[in-house]
């Protein structure tokens, strides 16, 4: 009997080794493998996915930079997360203090802000299409930015809104009796006890926009807006020869984000987790 | 006098401050959707005049293989996501709430993925499963199953399975949600249980798994929302190819309406893909009932 028991501890102990270890090989060895091949030579590449590159060399990534405008799509997919992400958050701080107050409308107004939570965007290609082109603002930053910023408002007001209604009212009544008027207690009061939830906000909404492909593939047509995402698909038509090439390219525009949660991993794993579960 | 004169300063500033966010929405989700609606009835090549064609795109949504395959492949993801996804995230998050040794770093390895762009993966497992350089076929060369070895990404009896590895075996988001959903479980119930004799399994299936179903089902109809909007894979491993094995919803609207002007088209494929949402949410809600 407690030779079953101990034997059935003993295999789930090792069952739940391997399951762990599986998962972990699986996650990080492609990335690691896409990584190391990136300072391969293409014979070297070739040759077998177990060897160590003979030299640590980067010509790869300096040859990766050279044939593609890879820092000018670095510029981009930072003006295009940073203007997109400042919108949808100043968008949704000032709907959520708005809701703050008693007034009819108030229940359909949230529920009308949150429901593109619950509608998938990409059969909606043509007439986003249609709204960019129609403002003049077809293959610019500034374009895609804005319909991030439509895109993320309903995830965006979501985790604000949850965040800035554990402000107590007493709070803003205070404000009030002091003398801040409307404006007053939204920038003294709302903004900066609502702070910690607009950093939760926009770390989530940053990864978001900086990984986005679809629309930002749609509404941009030449290197002076496409963003790092647009740019690194074109390893697939012009690069299929050099290989070492296109890891080296896809291994820098890997390097931002994992670098970022890297210093800031829990920071980024809960404001990650903040939007979905509230 | 003094009190509606406040109201109307009050409405005043109401609307200043929901302005912005009332303006997107009606942009970005009210227009679309009208305009896919009405749009879907029509032929248009993106230019020039639409013409009313009354529900002949939509007939030949339902007579396209193409269009039939995408509906299907987009179900399996879904079916997979749910059935397959979200109890290896289940499984991961129970495993790790036992804090086992080093649980937090590997957490922390396990999440990596989900702050890399889908792009990047998919573009990391395009390379994976090449059939001379990739780390797939290289492997079972060298464990000596050579003759497993093969272009996984156009056969079509392997494509399909192919592009849904990197969906599959991410788990770290949906574990992560899962973890902090289960630390919320009381520890007492537990412990109780632990005295009555209950081993780690029951404790788990009896205790865990239910009080954490709201959020197993919430993460399932995020799943349905990202097979919805998912075009990378496809886009980027296949092209929805061979012979549309892996064609999915969203590539057959990018499709027809970038490659091919049927706007028209597009906009009936994009209804229907609307459609597919709350019709896929009885499936999500096999979790709710625990």
């Amino acid at each position: 009997m407690d030779r079953v028991v101990v034997t059935t501890q003993v295999v789930a102990r090792i069952g739940k080794w391997l399951f762990l270890g599986v998962l972990l090989v699986l996650s990080l060895v492609p990335l690691l493998w896409l990584v190391l091949s990136s300072f391969k030579t293409t014979p070297e590449l070739f040759r077998g996915p177990f060897t160590l590159p003979r030299h640590w060399s980067f010509a790869n990534f300096t040859g990766a930079l050279s044939t593609l405008p890879l820092v000018t799509y670095f510029r981009n997919s930072v003006v295009v997360s940073a203007a997109g992400t400042a919108a949808t958050i100043a968008i949704s701080t000032m709907a959520a203090y708005a809701l703050r107050h008693k007034f009819r409308l108030n229940g359909l107004t949230r529920n009308f802000l949150m429901a593109g939570l619950l509608v998938p965007f990409t059969p909606f290609m043509t007439p986003i299409f249609y709204i960019i082109e129609r403002l003049g603002l077809y293959n610019t930053v500034w374009g895609l930015a804005l319909v991030y910023a439509g895109m993320m408002l309903p995830v965006g007001f979501l985790i604000i809104k949850t965040y800035m209604d554990t402000i107590p009212e007493e709070t803003l009544e205070a404000a009030r009796i002091d003398g801040a008027s409307f404006h007053g207690v939204f920038f003294r009061v709302i903004v900066p006890l609502t702070a910690p939830g607009l950093a939760t906000a926009a770390i989530f909404l940053v990864i978001s926009d900086w990984n986005e492909l679809l629309f930002a593939n749609l509404l941009t047509a030449s290197p002076s807006a496409q963003t790092l995402q647009v740019g690194i698909t074109t390893f697939l038509t012009g690069y299929a020869s050099n290989y070492p090439q296109a890891f080296a390219g896809t291994a820098m525009a890997m390097a931002p984000t994992v670098l970022a949660y890297a210093l800031l991993s829990n920071r980024v794993i809960d404001s990650m987790t903040a939007s979905a579960l509230k | 006098m003094v009190k509606t004169r406040k109201r109307i300063v009050k409405t005043r500033q109401l609307v200043v401050y929901l302005g912005p966010s009332i303006a997107l929405a009606l942009a970005f989700i009210v227009f679309p959707l009208i305009f896919i609606i009405v749009m879907s009835f029509t032929q248009w090549a993106g230019l020039g005049p639409a013409r009313y064609i009354g529900i002949q795109n939509f007939d030949y949504l339902f007579h396209d293989p193409s269009f039939r395959a995408a509906v299907v492949n987009t179900l399996l993801w879904g079916g997979v996501g749910i059935f397959v996804q979200t109890p290896l995230c289940l499984i991961a998050a129970l495993v790790l709430s036992r804090r086992p040794f080093m649980w937090k770093f590997i957490r922390t390895l396990l999440f990596v993925p989900s702050v890399v762009s889908t792009t990047i993966l998919a573009l990391v497992w395009y390379f994976m499963f090449d059939p001379e350089i990739g780390l797939v076929n290289g492997t079972l060369t060298a464990v000596g199953l050579k003759s497993l070895a093969h272009s996984w990404l156009s056969d079509p009896s392997t494509a399909q399975g192919a592009i849904m590895v990197p969906f599959v075996i991410y788990i770290g988001f949906g574990m992560v949600l899962f973890l902090t959903q289960i630390s919320t479980v009381p520890k007492d119930i537990l412990e109780a249980a632990q005295l009555d004799g209950a081993n780690v399994w029951r404790q788990d299936l009896h205790i865990t798994i239910p009080s954490i179903r709201r959020a197993i089902a919430l993460w399932a109809l995020f799943l349905v929302g990202y097979v919805l909007r998912m075009f990378e894979y496809p886009y980027i491993m296949t092209d929805g190819g061979p012979i549309n094995r892996t064609m999915n919803v969203s590539l057959y609207i990018y499709d027809q309406m970038v490659t091919a002007d049927q706007y028209g088209l597009a906009m009936a494929a994009g209804v229907v893909t609307v459609l597919l949402g709350p019709s896929s949410w009885p499936a999500s809600c096999s979790y709710c009932d625990g």
